[in-house]
């Protein structure tokens, strides 16, 4: 009994403390940018460059590219994965568009960026365009004779040209920028500029409350729950209430409830930049450069929101509220078991399982990934856990790499689109690579100096450049051969 | 007698979309056949490049978004 209140407590201790530090100031407006990104950028401006002509060195790149603006969730992938494969570029450019997919949107990485630190985010994503274009050419130089018999069939589906409206570039950039003074940590976003000291006597009160719920051990990396993170919960369970009201039928017109909807996320994301401390008989309260930079890329936002269509807006609303009963409710349970599974393991297991940079460890940490099944984002807090029970950051990556491209889900549905045998190499593929991504991140943690790195993805670079070349030379002798 | 495709893998935007247009064609007074298309192979037999797709009479009319019930009555009109 003792043991289940015990993991019971675990799970509520992570999740409010989620809730109350991480979550807002990026997620919020990653949902926004996220649903943007889904209802205004249209599909073909990037997949017309994704068509059976297109050189390799264009469709590579426009397949990673458009796995980072266009696939946000499964809706879009496996059809655009299977278009791409069979009546486009072919399986390179498709399993490049699938590898990147995961770890290259914008969710994962404002997510990886604020929970992991913005070096985990930078190599995730470096790692993913170079492993994923890699990975692509590879499988295009196995099935090459393959390729070959999808010529025969029709392009149109990639004929098609269009372009992002100014409106829209302005608010996915506003948007983005809400995101960025959110939640970088540079000056003169931290400097407090004025502060103002309410007369509320109960706000210690309420801390030492909150603290007292919330135990926490800041030596083992937990975190409590402070009075502006309590605010912030709170916010976050109104906009829920209201959203259910305002965007459920929002592609039929806004209500009352969509603008209390909109008011209340705004009003959160200027709270939790504000800067709430309690003080013996009051509440300080500091205005920060966050405030204003947050408040001035609201109305950037805004701005630009109302310079839509009315039909884009409220697409792009429907968009945003469906990621987030899609992913949030996920996250929300996701993070809760990650907080009671924490209190089972020990951090010796981690230690001696992959708390150096070895082969091995890479490896072990490969294998968990390929076998455990995490829905979207939540191998992030699982990371999280794991850093904190003292993995070495190299395995760590290996495992964010291996996670989410090699699901149980993604491989069934790789495997159902072009066969057993092609998945099979791809599965292998993506084991060595992430491997191999581990011990490079790990070994420039652990001081490597940048001359054998570079050295080291030069020649990774070399080797796949030769490969391109071979590639390209042997698509001209067949196009010669035919005609 | 109108057939009415559904095509999705059962994502939130799918059922959105089966929704809207039983909606459509019972304010409309318009008897259809509905039908859901899961099967990623018979969907792919469209032209479409994302998730949910609407197909009247055969004919691919949206996909990648949800129209509106009064977008849905005019092709419904039409087809």
């Amino acid at each position: 009994m003792d043991l289940v209140l015990k993991l019971l407590h675990g799970g509520a201790g992570s999740l409010a403390a989620y809730l109350a530090a991480h979550v807002l100031l990026c997620l919020l407006p990653a949902f926004f940018i996220a649903g943007a990104m889904a209802a205004l950028i249209p599909k073909a401006s990037i997949t017309r460059w994704l068509g059976r002509s297109t050189p390799a060195h264009v469709s590579y790149p426009a397949a990673a590219a458009a796995g980072s603006l266009l696939a946000v969730c499964s809706c879009t992938i496996v059809p655009l994965f299977a278009g791409i494969y069979r009546k486009g570029a072919g399986i390179g450019p498709a399993i490049t568009f699938l590898f990147f997919a995961p770890a290259g949107n914008i969710m994962a990485l404002a997510y990886t960026g604020s929970i992991l630190g913005p070096e985990f985010a930078a190599a995730r994503v470096l790692f993913c365009l170079l492993f994923g274009i890699g990975i692509g050419l590879l499988m295009a130089l196995l099935f090459w004779k393959d390729d070959a018999s999808h010529d025969a069939q029709t392009d149109t589906l990639f004929a098609e040209q269009a372009s992002v409206g100014p409106a829209a570039k302005g608010l996915l950039l506003s948007l983005v920028a809400v995101l960025i003074a959110g939640t970088l940590k540079l000056w003169p976003l931290t400097e407090t500029f004025a502060s103002l000291r309410l007369p509320l006597s109960w706000a210690a009160d309420w801390q030492a409350t909150l603290f007292g719920w919330v135990p926490f051990d800041a030596a083992k990396g937990e975190e409590g729950v402070s009075l502006q993170g309590s605010v912030l919960i709170a916010l976050l369970l109104l906009i829920a209430a209201a959203a259910w009201k305002g965007m459920e039928n929002i592609i039929e017109g806004p209500n009352r409830w969509t603008w209390v909807t909109l008011g209340l996320a705004a009003t959160t994301l200027l709270v939790a930049a504000l800067g709430l401390t309690p003080v013996a008989g009051g509440l300080e309260v500091g205005l920060t450069g966050r405030v204003l930079a947050v408040a001035a890329s609201l109305w950037a936002c805004w701005h630009f929101a109302r310079q839509l269509d009315a039909d884009d807006r409220q697409a792009w609303l429907w968009e945003s509220w469906r990621f987030v009963k899609q992913i949030f409710l996920l996250l929300v349970v996701g993070v809760f078991i990650v907080g009671m599974v924490r209190q089972l393991i020990k951090p010796e297991w981690i230690e001696s399982l992959a708390g150096s940079n070895t082969l091995q460890a890479n490896a072990v940490a490969v294998f968990f990934g390929v076998f455990m099944y995490f829905p979207t984002l939540v191998e992030v807090p699982v990371a999280r856990m794991f850093l904190d029970l003292g993995m070495h950051p190299g395995p760590l990556l290996a495992y964010l790499m291996a996670d989410p491209e090699l699901s149980l889900q993604s491989m069934l549905m790789v495997a159902a689109v072009i066969g057993r045998q092609k998945t099979a190499a791809y599965v292998g593929l993506v084991a060595l690579f992430s491997v191999c991504a581990g011990l490079l991140y790990g070994a420039w943690v652990d001081g490597l100096g940048w001359l054998p790195l570079s050295l080291a993805l030069g020649l990774f670079i070399a080797v796949l450049a030769a490969g391109l070349a071979w590639l390209r030379q042997r698509q001209r002798q067949r196009r010669a051969a035919s005609t | 007698m109108l057939t009415v495709k559904i095509l999705g893998s059962g994502c939130a935007n799918c059922k959105k979309l089966e929704a809207v247009a039983r909606e459509a064609a019972s304010q409309a007074g318009i008897e259809a056949d509905f039908i859901k298309v899961t099967d990623m192979q018979a969907i792919m037999a469209y032209d479409l490049l994302s998730t949910p797709g609407l197909v009247l009479n055969d004919k691919l009319v949206s996909s990648g978004r949800i129209p509106t019930v009064a977008e849905v009555q005019g092709w419904l009109a039409s087809a």
